[in-house]
């Protein structure tokens, strides 16, 4: 047995983890940049803010292509319809999302987080109106510092206002995936919009407006929970973020042209752009940092001075901590890519994704629940027969009308007083009362296992046999 | 200030994941107020739930950041144990 260690009078609980939180927050002005990374990033802007606004606008079949009615509580997705039966699917995206996360990140790093995120797209968009207003890093660092003055007064007013229009637009493009964004449109100019749609639409806004306008790098620092799990994703052959210690210290500025092997440094020339162009404002030197959002700005930012420099590009680049050790290039990166972990995570993705297509392409068309009217359990009527209740609630899952034809079997003499043809529109569903009749002598005493059928006229694969259980007193 | 993120932030995403589930499983038009149907529309419905959601949610981090307090912030300013030197009528 290990012995017990003395007890220590205890200290007063350290502060540090409060302080620096309430640390004043420097404002980071991002100075902009442009490279290859840069591109990339802004094209995923496009491409997600392009499906966001314009999808909700996409008609589809007389409606909304893709629209969430949570009052008639169904989904649209171009012409798959959702209803809350199908919450299995749901289930499965979010697993497949999670998956595709992992997955992503165990091999490319924090790739959403740099690229995709609403809250990295947003802060660029909010950040790009913001130096088009204000100017570049420099300029707006010396705003800030400047006291007001009739020029700063306009400039803030301006980037305010197209911040707040572009806020707004984004929470009403929101509520336009829950309400036919047609019609909110109409409300908006006749001033009938709902309490609620009008609250929602400025809530979103408001969020919009204040992580990407004021928080932004906040966010990822102290409120995203991804940003605090995803480092255990990571292991040394996950591509991230990376500078060649190696080859870039002894840091220092030095002479154009000079050989820095001659003078003793390495090949950073401490110029700091790296840090200046950080959304979060870190100095990606100091090594891997949880801070660090993988958005490839400071490769991008090295890059154009090394090439100014005439060193070879990549001083700061994509890497694997094991490739840093080993001086691996490409080839043997890539090679890498496959390990088990990466393995397992695409392994159980693809076997999920299959079983969504096929849930998908299998999805029924018809769906028919059978409820035993629990208030009149079984009745002798005319004829000597025994009589029992249901109501059927059918609902028509696809996107064109149905007649459906019912009828009913499992017990010999069964028959059925009710509508035996029903129809029912698209995507919508019908409750009806079915009385079922059967002579006292078939089947046991107690409850005895009948099916009820119910068969699209038009289309003989769209059916249902349901059972039900009828009670003989 | 980040105090106030602390409590409103995390119980804001429970919140949401909360409403999600709750409502996917439960039509508002199955709910009953103190004994009526709510009369409520659904999105009315929905949007006080959420806030219910993050109402409660929000007061169980109120109770883990009040409990998580230290012994040292629970002294502060009470004259009893002075908290620096940790020992009593030391002045």
């Amino acid at each position: 047995m290990t012995s017990i260690p003395p007890i220590q009078p205890q200290e007063s609980r350290p502060h540090f983890v409060e302080e620096s939180l309430y640390e004043v927050h420097k404002k980071v002005h991002p100075r902009a940049v442009s490279g290859i990374f840069a591109t990339w990033r802004w094209a995923l802007v496009w491409f997600t803010q392009l499906v966001y606004y314009g999808l909700c606008w996409l008609p589809w079949n007389g409606r909304q292509a893709v629209l969430f009615d949570l009052v008639e509580r169904k989904f649209y997705i171009f012409g798959l319809v959702f209803w809350p039966q199908d919450v299995i699917f749901l289930a499965i995206l979010l697993i497949i999302s999670a998956y595709s996360l992992f997955l992503f990140t165990a091999v490319g790093g924090r790739l959403w987080c740099g690229y995709a995120c609403p809250q990295t797209v947003y802060t660029e968009m909010f950040t790009w109106i913001e130096q088009k207003i204000e100017g570049e890093r420099n300029a707006r660092i010396k705003l800030d510092a400047a006291p007001m003055s009739a020029r700063k007064l306009w400039l803030r007013t301006a980037k305010y206002g197209i911040w707040v229009l572009l806020s707004f637009w984004t929470g009403f493009t929101f509520v336009g995936y829950f309400t036919p964004i047609q019609n909110l449109w109409g409300s908006v100019w006749s001033f009938s919009l709902g309490p609620w749609e009008t609250f929602w639409m400025l809530f979103y806004g408001a969020f919009t407006y204040l992580f990407a306008g004021h928080m932004r790098e906040q966010v990822c620092l102290h409120m995203c929970p991804y940003a605090r799990f995803q480092g255990v994703m990571f292991d040394p052959d996950t591509l991230t973020v990376t500078y060649d210690t190696e080859r870039g210290e002894s840091r220092g500025a030095r002479k154009k042209g000079v050989d820095p092997q001659s003078i003793g440094k390495g090949d950073c020339v401490d110029c700091g752009i790296c840090v200046q162009v950080c959304p979060t404002g870190i100095d990606i030197r100091d090594g891997l940092q949880y801070e660090c959002i993988g958005c490839a700005a400071c490769i991008d930012a090295c890059d154009q001075v090394m090439e100014k420099m005439n060193y070879p590009k990549g001083l700061i680049r994509y890497s694997t901590e094991h490739a840093i050790e080993e001086h691996w290039g490409w080839k043997e990166i890539i090679a890498h890519i496959v390990r088990p972990r990466v393995i397992i995570y695409s392994a159980i993705l693809g076997a999920i994704c299959l079983a969504f297509v096929w849930g998908i392409a299998t999805k029924a068309n018809l769906r028919v629940d059978v409820i035993r009217d629990r208030a009149s359990l079984a009745r002798e009527v005319e004829g000597g027969l025994i009589e029992n209740v249901y109501r059927l609630h059918v609902i028509n899952v696809s996107e064109t009308p149905h007649r459906y034809a019912v009828s009913v079997s499992g017990l010999d003499g069964i028959d059925m007083v009710g509508d035996r043809i029903i129809e029912v529109a698209s995507a919508s569903a019908k409750s009806f009362t079915v009385q079922v009749r059967v002579p006292q002598e078939s089947g046991n005493k107690g409850a005895n296992q009948i099916f009820f059928d119910v068969k699209s006229l038009a289309d003989e694969t769209v059916s249902v046999h349901e059972k039900a259980s009828f009670l003989q007193p | 200030m980040l105090k106030i993120l602390w409590v409103l932030w995390p119980s804001f995403l429970v919140a949401g994941i909360a409403e999600g589930i709750f409502f996917t499983v439960i039509d508002p038009q199955e709910l009953y107020l103190f004994g009526e149907p709510v009369h409520l529309s659904k999105i009315a419905t929905y949007s006080i739930g959420f806030f219910g959601f993050w109402f409660v949610c929000a007061a169980s981090s109120l109770m883990t950041w009040y409990l998580q307090l230290g012994a040292t912030d629970l002294n502060k300013g009470k004259g009893g144990v002075a908290q620096e030197t940790g020992i009593r009528g030391k002045t």
